[in-house]
């Protein structure tokens, strides 16, 4: 055991505050403790942003660590985490009034937490892997959270897939530690190109199932199937977090392994790189075109989710400074966009039951609170300046039309903006029909159902935060670039 | 770098006073109507204000790679239009819209459409552009939507498609350029393009960029929104519409001929090309047109044609180009106030009838002489007749392309070409004048016995708005008299920018080699109109009453038959095959291995050997599965881990 214990708290506290909070039977209470262990945890967090520390938990053996640390990388995605963490919640309390166990939901919502900080602030590959799958098993109730047998299917599936997938991180590992120097995280990469020698093959063989087992909670084709069908049964808090946050656990896995472990110099222009590439230009397409189809406000929203997370990956694995800007940028914003969509998707469920999209006419005169900031998600999403989509979509391009990317590069492109514009035509129709219902719209039967301020003060912030980081994405930009700038 | 208060002013003021008149206006309507006049009176004096200075305005980093303005030149003039043309449509909406709904996200929607369009002209780099080019189309949505019927919902869909589909394939293309290039600033553009000798790897980037432009100027193949979208607008929007925001691409237009493709000849012949199809497209369309707004948005849609042969006509001359750059100006600059007049004139019959049929309208204008003489200035100055300021640029346009044959006859190249060329541009402005004349001749001289009723209280308009009507009308021949005082300066301003030079020597406006074309015009006009629309498109009822008879063949229609079915039938369809077929793989494969693994009896899975081999059942357990302690024993897991973890800590 060396280094700051401190770092420990924001990993324990929530789970320790978890508990508690199930045996919690007074809603009032609850919810005061809830938030208040969300707030304590975002301070906590954000202390910790301000230094870097290091913390070892149990060195097993020599090679085999629990160990913490909090690099540039991890700051980043906690910081975000808990932040919207906090933004769901509040809504949570609201939304949660119609639906059984509010108890067990906020449990796990808050112990789950603790695994993402976990996860986030891992410092070798060992510990990732364990939050990972704790990770897995402590959002499985929220997916199954409605008890109904649509739902418990959902969440075997969501059980099957992630801890398929998580498998084959395991035995990726297994590799990689016998040919790197260390399996603790490095900047560039530990491996050893010594020990690899003659084997690069077998590595390269393992990096890919690695990338397609992470790659599955992230939602990358061939391993997406779980998600549409998990993320619309869960009640709409969750399913915003699931979307938003859960599959950015795949992001990180999959950075730390790509950029920390193997190094991106190793994968640069192999057919690993293209066939990942290709797999997530596939996954773009594939999610956008499905969301068009479907029907199902929520459903629709989480094959949406598929597309975006690819534009995540397919922007990690360009392997190219503006690449990586850019997709850390789009995990933020899809994380922002994202939430606003589910959470005014669970706030429209919540007033009025209305799930299909051709339900939503007239909505926008209904609530408008949550059908503008609704509309605000849509074109961040879609990536219309001055919202937050677009700039990231700028960084991506630029990644992608670097010359030694060839034609991949500006397929992946082009295929980005064929799904930009499937994303205009599965959202924008739903605004439109929202705010504009028509001449002979009857105006009369049109009541006030905007939710209370439970529900929208966390959309109005989330909505300016989609805003505000498109119009000065600087302080962001910065941040990625320091984190960038060690690796490459 | 000088950083003036006025430019951001100009952009994020109107945008400001949009959301304040919001608040305004939930409490009291009229204050709120009367802040928006408000606002675009400050904004059009704070654009005045520029008159005269070289202005520049750079914020870094806002959007990723900044905002930069630029005050000088053709920005200025066509800010000041932009502030004269706003301020007068807004405080004639307030009679059009007296008896709407949804008024107040109108007047928000225009604001901020304004401060957009503002943003788009003062723009000194394409990002800039792009980024306020894209605020405008989604905020303009709003104004083409308002009425909300059937129709205009649709309209507006088909504006909205195609601008987003346009912005796309524009954005994509500024990835590529600034990939290459590595700036999109308009002058440092100018001169990296300056050094490149060959420049055959920039026109498929061009292309790209020039989609979405020409998507929002109207030109063919993408003018299909057009049509319908002015005509289902409210007037003062589609006035707007027609005066200002289509004039957004054509800017982008100029902006990538007079700084990428500068003096370059291939690009011109290629602007040529569409410019001419459009002109004469625009214009056979509106022709047949039977409805009074639609004819007015056809014809926009061929005067940009104009525009744009004038664009092409800078590329083609090279340094030559004086003549040209200028008649293109002036046609923007003129065509953006007759439009006005007509569309507004356009719009106190709409207020007053609810109706813009021509078989329905008829006769309306007959006794209401102030609107008929205001309507016949603007007839006689899109019409290109002499002393009105349409033939100004026209006149320069058609020298353009005959300073152009001269210049291929004196290096013995054949001229057959640009004859044909010159040839349709003058049956161009005959068209123009001959469908022009046919909806004068309806509204103002024709007379009907079945009228409609008058929806409208009180007069047919109110003084403030006459006055506004009859000022704007007057500016129309007093330019065209004075060309040499109005129109020769304001190009002087604005021309450098593009590139040219003042031409030499003054142009003789009123010459004979410049009056033949406008007389040739006029020659096809007077045929058409009585040859043709006399016979074939009207026709004398009963009653000895003239019927005005759509001609326009059904399945000619480019969206309805072509771009919906293609793009919202058949390409969705394929691409969701695939993405299905991709989208199901997994989940198929599994399934199969499920049925070589487990047996199916009774709806339970079943392991079929191995006892030890279970799977979570489907069908009638499933509750029971969950609820005898799924939660329960993930509980006790983490607990067990927790005391764990604390026993190696302690």
């Amino acid at each position: 055991m060396n280094g700051n214990a401190i770092l420990l708290f924001p990993l324990l506290f929530p789970v320790i505050a978890g508990i508690v909070i199930g045996f919690q039977k007074q809603e009032k209470q609850r919810n005061l403790l809830v938030f208040a262990t969300l707030v304590i945890e975002l301070g906590a967090v954000l202390y910790l942003s301000m230094g870097e520390y290091t913390f070892t938990l149990w060195q097993m053996t020599d090679r085999l660590a629990l160990a913490y640390h909090t690099d540039g990388l991890a700051k980043l995605f906690a910081c975000m985490i808990c932040i919207i963490w906090l933004l769901a919640g509040i809504y949570a309390f609201e939304y949660m009034k119609h639906e059984q166990k509010p108890a067990r939901f906020f449990m796990f919502y808050t112990m789950s937490l603790g695994a993402l900080m976990s996860l986030c602030f891992s410092a070798n590959m060992m510990t990732l892997y364990l939050s990972y799958e704790y990770m897995t098993l402590l959002t499985l109730p929220l997916v199954i959270h409605t008890g109904t047998p649509e739902a418990v299917r959902a969440g075997m599936k969501y059980l099957g897939y992630s801890v398929f997938g998580a498998g084959l991180g395991l035995m990726g590992f297994f590799f990689l530690n016998s040919y790197c120097d260390t399996t603790t995280f490095m900047p560039g990469g530990t491996l050893n190109l010594e020990l690899l020698a003659g084997n690069e093959n077998v590595l390269l063989a393992v990096y890919f199932l690695m990338m397609i087992g992470f790659g599955c909670k992230a939602g990358m084709f061939p391993l997406h199937a779980w998600l549409p069908t998990a993320h619309p049964v869960a009640p709409s808090p969750a399913s915003a977090v699931l979307s938003g946050i859960i599959t950015k656990g795949g992001v990180i896995a999959i950075i730390r392994v790509t950029y920390y472990l193997v190094g991106p110099d190793f994968i640069r222009g192999t057919w690993v790189q293209n066939t990942l590439l290709t797999l997530a230009i596939i996954t773009v397409f594939m999610g956008s075109m499905l969301a068009y189809k479907e029907k199902l406000l929520k459903r629709r929203l989480a094959y949406s989710t598929v597309s975006q997370v690819s534009y995540v990956l397919f922007g990690l694995f360009l392997l190219h400074p503006l690449g990586f800007l850019g997709a850390l940028m789009q995990v933020v914003f899809h994380a922002v966009a994202k939430n606003i969509l589910f959470l005014g998707a669970g706030a429209i469920i919540y007033k009025t039951g209305k799930t299909f999209v051709y339900e939503l006419k007239g909505l926008g005169k209904e609530m408008p609170i949550v059908m503008w900031t609704f509309a605000i998600a849509s074109l961040s999403l879609i990536g219309i300046p001055p919202t937050a989509g677009f700039v990231s979509k700028w960084y991506l391009a630029q990644g992608g039309l670097q010359p030694d990317f060839g034609t991949l590069g500006l397929v992946g492109v082009a295929v980005l903006m064929v799904s930009a514009l499937l994303t205009a035509g599965y959202l924008l129709p739903i605004v439109s029909a929202a705010f504009f219902p028509g001449k002979d719209f009857d105006y009369g039967s049109l009541k006030k159902k905007e939710p209370n301020y439970l529900m929208t003060v966390p959309l109005i912030l989330l909505a300016l935060a989609a805003v505000a980081f498109g119009a000065f994405p600087q302080c962001l930009t910065d941040w990625i670039t320091n984190i960038s700038g060690v690796i490459f | 770098m000088n950083h003036s208060i006025i430019l951001p002013f100009l952009v994020f003021f109107p945008m400001l006073g949009g959301i304040i008149g919001y608040i305004i206006g939930r409490k009291n309507k009229n204050a709120r109507d009367y802040w928006a006049m408000l606002v675009t009176l400050l904004t059009f004096g704070a654009s005045l204000l520029l008159i005269g200075k070289e202005e520049v305005f750079q914020e870094a980093g806002i959007c990723g790679l900044g905002l930069l303005f630029a005050g000088g030149g053709l920005q200025v003039i066509l800010a000041v239009l932009t502030g004269a043309i706003w301020l007068i449509t807004t405080i004639y909406s307030k009679e059009y819209f007296q008896q709407d709904r949804n008024r107040n996200r109108y007047y928000l929607f225009m604001l901020l459409t304004e401060g957009a369009t503002m943003g788009i002209f003062l723009s000194a780099d394409f990002f800039t552009t792009f980024i306020f080019f894209e605020i405008m189309s989604f905020t303009s949505f709003v104004m083409v939507m308002h009425d909300e019927t059937k129709e205009a919902i649709r309209a507006a869909h088909t504006y909205l498609a195609v601008a987003v589909l346009g912005g796309l394939v524009t954005l994509m293309g500024l990835f590529m350029l600034y990939q290459k290039t590595g700036t999109l600033q308009m002058d440092l553009l100018q001169q990296f393009m300056a050094q490149q000798t060959d420049k055959s790897a920039f026109y498929g980037i061009g292309v790209l960029v020039f989609f979405g432009f020409a998507a929002k100027a109207g030109l063919f193949p993408l003018h299909i929104w057009l049509p319908n979208a002015y005509t289902l607008a409210p007037a003062p929007a589609s006035a707007l519409l027609s005066c200002l925001l289509t004039k957004t691409g054509v800017f982008g237009i100029m902006m990538i001929t007079a700084k990428i493709f500068f003096h370059d000849a291939p690009w011109g012949n290629f602007m040529l090309i569409l410019g001419m199809i459009t002109m004469l497209m625009g214009a056979i369309l509106a022709l047949f047109s039977i409805n009074l707004k639609r004819t007015l948005a056809c014809s926009s849609m061929s005067q940009i044609g104009f525009m744009m042969v004038g664009i092409a006509m800078q590329g083609v001359l090279g340094e030559h180009n004086a003549l040209a750059a200028s008649g293109t100006l002036l046609h923007f600059i003129n065509h953006s106030m007759l439009k006005l007049v007509l569309f507004l004139s356009a719009g106190v019959v709409f207020m007053n009838l609810h109706e813009l049929d021509l078989n329905k309208i008829k006769g309306f204008g007959r006794d209401k002489l102030l609107l008929k003489v205001v309507f016949l200035m603007a007839l006689l100055g899109i019409g290109g007749i002499p002393l009105w300021n349409g033939y100004v640029s026209k006149t320069l346009l058609h020298e353009s392309i005959v300073e152009y044959i001269h210049i291929l006859e004196e290096a013995g190249q054949s001229v057959f070409y640009m004859k044909t060329v010159e040839y349709l541009f003058l049956f161009a402005g005959g068209l123009t004048l001959a469908y022009m004349t046919k909806i004068f001749v309806a509204v103002f001289v024709e007379k009907n016995s079945h009228p409609l009723p008058v929806q409208k209280q009180g007069a047919y308009l109110n003084p403030v708005n006459k006055v506004i009507l009859a000022l704007c009308a007057l500016a129309l021949p007093v330019c065209g008299m004075l060309p040499h005082l109005t129109q020769d300066r304001i190009s002087a301003v604005g021309v450098t920018f593009l590139g040219a030079h003042a031409p030499d020597h003054a142009v003789e406006y009123f010459a004979w080699v410049n009056l033949k074309g406008a007389v040739i015009s006029l020659i096809v006009g007077a045929a058409v109109y009585f040859l043709f629309v006399r016979t074939v498109l009207m026709r004398e009822n009963e009653d000895g009453e003239t019927v005005y008879l759509d001609r326009w063949p059904a399945w000619l229609n480019l969206e309805e038959k072509v771009y919906r079915p293609l793009l919202l039938g058949v390409l969705p369809f394929i691409g969701g095959f695939f993405a299905r077929l991709a989208g199901t793989l997994t989940d198929g494969f599994i399934s199969l291995l499920r049925m070589a693994i487990f047996n199916s009896d009774n709806a339970r899975v079943i392991p079929p050997e191995d006892k030890y081999f279970s799977a979570y059942t489907d069908g009638e357990t499933d509750k029971t599965v969950y609820r005898e302690g799924f939660a329960r024993s993930l509980l006790m897991i983490g607990i067990g881990l927790a005391i764990a973890m604390l026993y190696i800590l302690i």
